[in-house]
């Protein structure tokens, strides 16, 4: 085990943030922050300061795919004559994000990557992930005004949560408090260091009292006893099945492999694929386990809230709440989980 | 750093064409098999079609190959069918559980195969006629739709000559040929007629969902085997076999790592998603 890192603290102007900032994008690192695109909010890569949008609440996608892209390349193959030739994929991979910082993130999409990486490790280790994961830099600000769509409190997190950033910046007026949790984001605040001041732990704003409207391990204990309910049936009957809320998830990392190429050469990629679709887990023989939209959103309730954390002892949900922001038939999976809490 | 979805390249040793639709490949690495349990399964692809999953259907223990059999259904294993010897095919594996042999030795054996669900069966059927001396009697029960539909049928008398064991092939009713010398009847029911018991016998069971659902039932009520000495294997849908693109589990356990191999009395726990 890695030595727990003692947490620093440090308090920079709003000015000096945007003074390091964009000195360190002329220091060629690559910075993602909220930015506007398409009439909407993105995490993006930002030529200075100012293109970051630190207004908005959440971006309309996570920063998932910096970490698992939707499409990633496995290996490569080409055929030339009688060999197969065949190029791993991880050498594009090595060293990747080194120089890449994610920052102005919320405290519910920096707790998405240590969730992850616990599926990416418990067992047989998943190199794509990993290298990505432990290069890549987050730097979040807590987050002041949650929507009513947000219930990252109810999972063990809260809007001013620095679990999973390596900075957590707080806002204080025209100066941010700035939590340094690892050795990376101490290496980062290293490469100004002029520009911040340390501040005692003291001096860090307190944590407001956020309100819980469910206690998650209600819903845990229904979803425990309650394989087959008329819930799962009636709830989900307006569900399309487009997939939204798991490509919408900074935690859903379910993964389709498929070949693509001509006879000559080619790739094996790995997709970001939905348990919201009915082929998901449709066998060879058209027997399919999960029949109804019911069973897959089910699954997916029960993978959230139930099978991931038996086996990692946390939710595989940030709370972030994109999936029913962005969801066609608004269904809300805040509400479903307290509907579920109150049904145990 | 190591690249778990990366294969290794295996060459076709022999193709044998059970049925009309239906293969097995024998394989080798570097000339020879690899390591392995009877029960575990991995990923074959003809590269540039994609992977599919299938169990081994060899014996371990037979060191010149390994083996596994397939239907020609999807892009995939359009892709392999159209392979020939000589050609070569990506392979990761092995993956997965395994039939506990431990708790087999001594004991009389049931192995019960239905169709393709025949393959896996195959592999620790084998795997006890290489080590016969290790356990009683043996009972093979096979069945399939028709006579066309079966597999292995040039190995059948290979299985008669192992001593002390029984070869009981059937085809489902209508599904006979006029000069098939077999049983006629569904699998359980050819099971139910079979003189077996349940003490000291360990049961293998391999077939379609329906098949299973009603042999397991004839062996625990009709023969009184305890659920614990009923095992079967389960197929779900797979991607990475790793424990991660997340689509085999049935509620909490994931077919690719807890599984493929489970008893009757671990499928009794399991949620109907499956």
């Amino acid at each position: 085990m890695e030595e727990k890192f003692k947490e620093k603290y440090f308090e920079i102007s709003a000015e000096n943030l945007k003074r390091f900032i964009n000195e360190i994008i002329a220091d060629n690192y690559e910075v993602i922050a909220p930015a506007n695109k398409d009439g909407d909010v993105f995490y993006g890569r930002i030529n200075r300061f100012e293109d970051a949008n630190l207004d908005v609440l959440l971006p309309k996608m996570s920063y998932k795919e910096f970490l698992l892209p939707g499409t990633e390349t496995l290996f490569e193959y080409s055929f030339s004559g009688v060999e197969t030739g065949i190029k791993d994929g991880l050498e594009a991979v090595n060293g990747a994000n080194q120089k890449r910082i994610i920052f102005g993130g919320r405290p519910c999409d920096a707790g998405a990557g240590p969730i992850m990486e616990k599926v990416f490790n418990w067992d047989y280790k998943d190199e794509f992930f990993n290298e990505r994961f432990k290069n890549l830099t987050i730097v979040s600000i807590a987050c002041e005004k949650p929507d009513n769509y947000c219930f990252c409190t109810e999972m063990q997190l809260s809007p001013e949560s620095s679990y999973g950033s390596d900075i957590l910046l707080k806002k204080a007026g025209d100066k941010y408090f700035a939590t340094v949790t690892s050795e990376k984001g101490l290496n980062l605040v290293k490469l100004r260091q002029s520009l911040f001041n340390e501040a005692g732990n003291d001096k860090i704003p307190a944590d407001k009292d956020w309100k819980k409207i469910f206690e998650i391990e209600k819903t845990k204990s229904f979803l425990d006893k309650n394989f087959e309910h008329n819930y799962y049936q009636e709830r989900f009957l307006s569900c399309i099945g487009c997939g939204v809320c798991t490509y919408t998830c900074p935690t859903c990392h379910c993964f389709d492999i498929q070949d693509e190429g001509n006879l000559r050469e080619g790739r094996r990629i790995r997709n970001w694929d939905s348990c919201q679709f009915g082929i998901f887990t449709l066998h060879t023989s058209g027997h399919n386990p999960r029949v109804t939209q019911g069973d897959r959103y089910r699954q997916r309730l029960m993978h959230k809230f139930k099978i991931y954390s038996e086996k990692f002892d946390k939710y595989l949900c940030v709370g972030c709440g994109r999936c029913s922001r962005n969801c066609p038939e608004d269904i809300d999976i805040k509400e479903v989980a307290k509907d579920l809490a109150e049904l145990a | 750093m190591e690249n778990i979805y990366l294969p290794k390249l295996a060459e076709i040793k022999e193709i044998i064409q059970e049925t009309a639709d239906t293969k097995t490949v024998r394989l080798t690495i570097n000339g020879g098999s690899i390591d392995f349990l009877p029960g575990q399964f991995g990923e074959f692809s003809y590269i540039g079609e994609g992977e599919s999953t299938f169990g081994f259907a060899s014996s371990p223990l037979r060191k010149g190959y390994f083996e596994f059999c397939f239907r020609t259904s999807g892009r995939a294993t359009t892709g392999i069918s159209g392979l020939n010897q000589g050609d070569k095919i990506a392979f990761r594996g092995p993956y997965g559980n395994y039939f506990d042999t431990s708790k087999m030795k001594g004991k009389d054996l049931v192995f019960v195969g239905g169709g393709i669900g025949m393959a896996p069966v195959k592999s620790i059927m084998e795997y006890c006629f290489d080590e016969r001396d290790d356990y009683g009697k043996i009972t093979v029960l096979y069945g399939a739709r028709s006579v066309g539909d079966l597999l292995y049928k040039n190995i059948f008398d290979e299985w008669k000559k192992y001593k002390n064991t029984d070869v009981i092939i059937t085809v489902d009713p209508g599904g006979e040929t006029s000069g098939w010398t077999g049983k006629v009847g569904f699998v359980p029911t050819v099971l139910e007629q079979l003189p077996l018991k349940g003490e000291n016998s360990v049961a293998i069971v391999c077939g379609p969902p329906i098949m299973i659902k009603f042999a397991l039932k004839s062996l625990e009520e009709k023969m009184g085997f305890d659920k614990s000495d009923i095992i079967t294997t389960l197929e779900n849908r797979m991607k990475c076999g790793l424990g991660k693109c997340g689509r085999c589990n049935v509620g909490s356990v994931y077919v690719c790592k807890d599984g493929p191999v489970f008893t009757a009395r671990e499928l009794e726990s399991l949620p109907n998603d499956f």
